[in-house]
C-alpha cells in the first residue's frame, strides 16, 4: 500500500468509528425520547435537543477525516500528494484518538442522554442539568479531537 | 447588590379584610408567605393565636379544578392544541384580553355540564372501544371456519351422531386420523383449514363410539370449539361482523364530531381553570397564617426595594391592616432573589440552572459573566455567525412572549453573538472562509499550539479568578491566614511551576516553587491532630497539583470548539465550491451553503453554550462557590393555559 492510501484508511476510521458512535448513542435517546413523546407530544423539541448531544462524536470524526482529506489532496485544489508509508501510518495513527473515544464516548453520552430524557419527563425545567450531564461525557471527545487536530497538524507531508 | 436584602414581614389585619388584603398580595407577587408557626416568633406567638384552616369551600374548588383539567386533557387527546417548534419551549399559552378573560369566568358554572358531557362521551368511546375488540377476537376465532359451509347452529349432538368443531396440534394430526381409521368404525372427518400449528376439523361420529373417540382425542391433545351463541355460517358470521365493525366506526366519527362541539369551550375552560388555581392558591395559603376570633397574621418575606410599595399599598387600600418589618435572624432560612444590572443579568440564567447561592454567598454571576462571554465567543468564533446569532436572538426576543428566563437566555445569546463577531474578526472568521479576510490577530488555522498556550493562560486567569474569590470570603469571613494557606500558597506555588517551563527564570522559579509548595506541605494538614499526621497530610496535598492541572488543560475545548466550527464552515464552502456554475449549480450551491451553514451555527451555538457552562461549574464555580440557596417564589399568580395580556400603558 502506499502511504496515501494507509493515511486515507485513517480518515475512513475517524469517519466510520465516531459515526458509529454517534448513531448508537442518538439512536439509545430516540429510543427513550419517543416513548415519552407517545405521553407528551409537547416534549419533542426538548428531547430533540437532548437527542442532537451523542451526535457531535460524528461530527467530530468527519471534521478529522474532511482535515486529513485535505491534507493528503483528495479534496480541494492542490494535487494528491504521493506519501510515503511512514507519512501515512502517521496520518493513521493521527485519527486514532477521535476514532476510538468518538466510538465509545458517543454511544455513553447516548446512555446518559437518554436518562436525561426520564429526567425531563418528570421535571421539564431540569432540562439544563441532564444536558450538563450528557456534556460531561463529551469532554473526552472534545479532548481526543484536539490531540487529533494536533497531531495531524504536526504531521510534515512535505519531507 | 446581586443578591437582593429581604425583610421579614408580619401582616396583622381584620378577617373581614382577608380575601381583599390576600388578592392584594396576589396581585402584587412581592411577599413569599411562611407558614407561621414554623416561624421563631411562633413560641411567642403561641398563647395568643392559633394556626388557621383553608375555608371550607377549598375542596370544592379543587375538586371542579380537577374535573376542568379532565375535560381539558381529553380535548387534548382527541383534538390536540399543536404547538410549534419554539412554542415548546416558550409555553406557547392562549392570549387573552382582560375583558375576554372576565367573560370567560362568567360562564364558570356551565364547567360541570361541560365535564358530564365528556364523562358521557368517554364512556361511549370507552364502550366502542370494547366492543371492537369483542368483534374482532370473534373474527379472529372464526377465521379459520371460514371455508366450512355450515351453518354453526346445527353443529350440535343428535339422538344417534355427536358432531363438533375440532382443533388438534399440526404434529398430531396424522396420528389422529390413522387412529381413529384403526379404532373407530364409521365416522366422517373434514379437514376445513390448516395453518402453522393446527389444523381445524369437523367430525361427525356415532354417540355409541363417543368414548373411544373421547380416548382418542385426549391422547392427540385434540381441542374442541363452540361457538355457542352464533347462527348461519361462519362466513356470514364473518361477514357481519366486518359490517358491525364499520357501524362502530361510523358511530366513533359521530361521537368525535360531539366532541368537536364542545370544542368551542376550550378557550373558557382554560381561563377557568387558571382562574380555579389561582383561587386554590390563595386559598390554600390561608394554611400559613395564625388567627384570633377576629384578626389573622400572616408572616412572609420582601425583598426590601419592594417594602416600600407594600407598605404604601396596603395603607392606602386597606383599613385595618398593620404591616410591621423587620431585618432576617441569624438563623433565618432567607429566600434568595438575584438581581444583577446590566449585561450580566444575562447570565443569571447559567447559575440558577446550576444552584441558587445562599444568602450569605456572593452570587458568582457577575465574576463569571466577562468569562462566559469570552470563551464563547472563542468557540463560536465566526463574525458571520455571531451576526447572524445576534440578530435572530433579538428577533425572538422581540416575537416570542417569553418568562424571564427566556428573555436572560436570548440576550446571553445576543451577546454571545456579539462576542462570536469580535473573535470572528480577530481570527479570520466569515462564515468560514466564504469572505476571505485577513485575520487581525492570527488564524488559529495555522497557529494551533499558539492558540492552545493562550487557552491554557486564559484558563488560568479564570482559576486564580475563582481562588482570589474564595480568598476574598476567607478574608470576610474572618479567616485570613486561611486565605494565605489554601490560596495564597497555592498560587505561589503554581507561578513557581509555571515560570520553571519559561526560560531564563529557572533559578528564581525553582525558588518560588519550593516556597510555595513548603507552604503548603506545612499548612494543608492544619486541621489534623499530631504532628506526624500534620506532616503526612500536608504532603499529600501536593498531590491536588494534578488536580489544577487537569482544570487547566480542560480550557483546551476552547481551541477544539473553535476548530471544529471553522473547518466545518470550511467543509461545506468547499462542498459548495465543487458543484459546477450554471443555474442549477447556483441554485445547488446557495442550497448546500444555507443549510450546511444553518445547521453549523445551531450544532456551534449548542456546542458553546454548554461546554462554556461546563467551564463555569466545573472549573470556576468548583473554586469557591456552594450554592444549595432557597430561591424566593412569591405569592402571585399562576398561568398554566392562559396568557392575560394587558393593554400597554401610554
Amino acid at each position: 500500500m502506499t502511504g496515501t492510501e494507509i493515511a486515507l484508511i485513517g480518515a475512513a476510521l475517524a469517519v466510520g468509528l465516531a459515526g458509529i458512535g454517534s448513531a448508537i448513542g442518538v439512536g439509545i435517546v430516540g429510543q427513550s425520547a419517543a416513548g415519552l413523546v407517545t405521553e407528551d407530544p409537547d416534549k419533542f423539541g426538548q428531547t430533540l435537543l437532548l437527542q442532537a448531544l451523542p451526535g457531535t462524536q460524528g461530527i467530530y470524526g468527519l471534521l478529522a477525516g474532511f482535515l486529513i482529506m485535505q491534507e493528503v489532496g483528495v479534496i480541494g485544489d492542490a494535487p494528491m500528494l504521493l506519501l510515503e508509508p511512514a507519512q501515512g501510518y502517521a496520518f493513521l495513527m493521527a485519527s486514532i484518538p477521535i476514532a476510538i473515544v468518538g466510538l465509545v464516548s458517543g454511544i455513553y453520552q447516548g446512555r446518559v442522554s437518554g436518562a436525561a430524557v426520564g429526567l425531563v419527563a418528570k421535571r421539564p425545567e431540569e432540562l439544563g442539568k441532564g444536558i450538563v450531564y450528557a456534556v460531561m461525557v463529551e469532554t473526552y471527545a472534545v479532548l481526543a479531537l484536539l490531540a487529533t487536530i494536533l497531531l495531524l497538524f504536526g504531521i510534515d507531508v512535505n519531507g | 447588590m446581586p443578591i437582593i436584602e429581604m425583610k421579614k414581614v408580619f401582616l396583622l389585619g381584620h378577617r373581614q379584610e382577608r380575601e381583599k388584603i390576600f388578592n392584594l398580595l396576589h396581585n402584587l407577587g412581592s411577599v413569599e408567605m411562611v407558614d407561621v408557626k414554623s416561624g421563631e416568633a411562633w413560641d411567642e406567638f403561641q398563647a395568643l393565636v392559633e394556626p388557621d384552616q383553608p375555608p371550607e369551600n377549598i375542596s370544592q374548588i379543587d375538586a371542579t379544578r380537577s374535573d376542568i383539567r379532565y375535560c381539558l386533557d381529553f380535548f387534548q387527546r382527541y383534538f390536540p392544541v399543536k404547538k410549534t417548534f419554539i412554542q415548546q419551549f416558550t409555553g406557547g399559552k392562549l392570549e387573552l384580553s382582560e375583558d375576554q378573560f372576565a367573560e370567560h369566568i362568567e360562564s364558570l358554572n356551565r364547567a360541570g355540564e361541560i365535564y358530564d358531557s365528556c364523562r358521557q362521551v368517554e364512556d361511549s368511546l370507552a364502550r366502542l372501544r370494547n366492543e371492537e375488540t369483542q368483534a374482532n377476537n370473534l373474527i379472529a376465532e372464526l377465521n379459520p371456519w371460514e371455508s366450512l359451509d355450515l351453518p354453526l347452529e346445527l353443529v350440535k349432538d343428535g339422538s344417534y351422531a355427536v358432531m363438533g368443531l375440532y382443533t388438534v396440534p399440526r404434529d398430531n394430526s396424522l396420528d389422529l386420523q390413522e387412529s381413529l381409521a384403526e379404532k373407530v368404525s364409521n365416522y366422517y372427518l373434514e379437514e376445513v383449514t390448516l395453518d402453522n400449528e393446527f389444523l381445524y376439523f369437523f367430525f361427525v361420529g356415532l354417540s355409541e363410539e363417543r368414548a373411544a373417540q373421547a380416548d382418542l382425542f385426549k391422547e392427540n391433545t385434540v381441542t374442541e370449539v363452540t361457538f355457542s351463541q352464533l347462527s348461519g355460517t361462519p362466513a356470514e358470521n364473518i361477514a357481519s361482523l366486518h359490517k358491525q365493525i364499520n357501524d362502530f366506526e361510523e358511530e366513533r366519527t359521530s361521537i368525535l364530531r360531539e366532541i368537536e362541539n364542545l370544542l368551542e369551550h376550550r378557550p373558557m375552560l382554560m381561563a377557568c381553570y387558571d382562574y380555579l388555581d389561582n383561587e386554590y392558591i390563595k386559598h390554600d395559603a390561608v394554611s400559613n397564617l395564625a388567627r384570633t376570633e377576629n384578626s389573622f397574621l400572616l408572616e412572609g418575606w420582601v425583598p426590601a426595594p419592594v417594602l416600600k410599595d407594600l407598605e404604601k399599598t396596603v395603607e392606602e387600600k386597606t383599613e385595618t391592616a398593620l404591616l410591621i418589618s423587620r431585618d432576617p435572624g441569624e438563623k433565618e432560612k432567607v429566600p434568595v432573589l438575584l438581581h444583577n444590572r446590566g449585561p450580566a443579568e444575562a447570565y443569571e440564567v447559567v447559575t440558577k440552572l446550576f444552584s441558587t447561592p445562599q444568602r450569605r454567598e456572593v452570587d458568582p454571576t457577575p465574576f463569571m459573566a466577562p468569562f462566559f462571554f469570552i470563551f464563547f465567543g472563542i468557540c463560536l468564533g465566526d463574525a458571520g455567525y455571531g451576526i447572524l446569532l445576534g440578530l435572530l436572538a433579538v428577533y425572538f426576543s422581540r416575537q416570542l412572549r417569553i418568562g424571564e428566563s427566556g428573555k436572560q437566555l436570548l440576550k446571553l445569546l445576543l451577546l454571545g453573538g456579539i462576542s462570536s463577531f469580535i473573535f470572528g474578526i480577530l481570527f479570520g472568521g466569515y462564515f468560514g472562509d466564504l469572505i476571505k479576510l485577513p485575520p487581525l490577530w492570527f488564524d488559529p488555522l495555522d497557529q494551533p499550539m499558539q492558540m492552545l498556550y493562550y487557552c491554557f493562560a486564559i484558563g488560568l486567569v479564570h482559576i486564580y479568578f475563582g481562588m482570589g474569590v474564595q480568598a476574598y470570603r476567607n478574608i470576610k469571613a474572618g479567616k485570613p491566614l486561611s486565605a494565605l494557606f489554601d490560596q495564597g500558597f497555592w498560587f505561589i506555588f503554581l507561578n513557581g511551576l509555571i515560570l520553571l517551563l519559561l526560560p531564563g527564570f529557572e533559578t528564581a522559579a525553582q525558588w518560588i516553587a519550593i516556597g510555595g509548595g513548603a507552604g503548603l506541605v506545612l499548612t494543608q494538614g492544619r486541621s489534623q491532630s499530631g504532628l506526624v499526621l500534620k506532616f503526612l497530610s500536608g504532603l499529600l496535598s501536593l498531590y491536588n497539583i494534578t488536580g489544577y492541572l487537569s482544570d487547566v488543560l480542560s480550557y483546551s475545548r476552547l481551541l477544539a470548539l473553535g476548530l471544529a466550527t471553522g473547518v466545518i464552515a470550511v467543509a461545506i464552502n468547499s462542498m459548495g465550491e465543487m458543484i459546477g456554475g450554471g443555474v442549477v449549480g447556483t441554485v445547488i450551491l446557495s442550497i448546500i451553503l444555507l443549510g450546511g451553514h444553518s445547521f453549523n451555527i445551531i450544532i456551534s451555538t449548542l456546542s458553546s453554550y454548554v461546554h462554556t457552562s461546563r467551564l463555569q461549574y466545573v472549573e470556576f464555580f468548583g473554586k469557591f462557590f456552594e450554592g444549595g440557596g432557597k430561591p424566593f417564589k412569591p405569592f402571585g399568580k399562576s398561568a398554566s393555559y392562559v396568557d392575560v395580556i394587558t393593554p400597554k400603558e401610554g
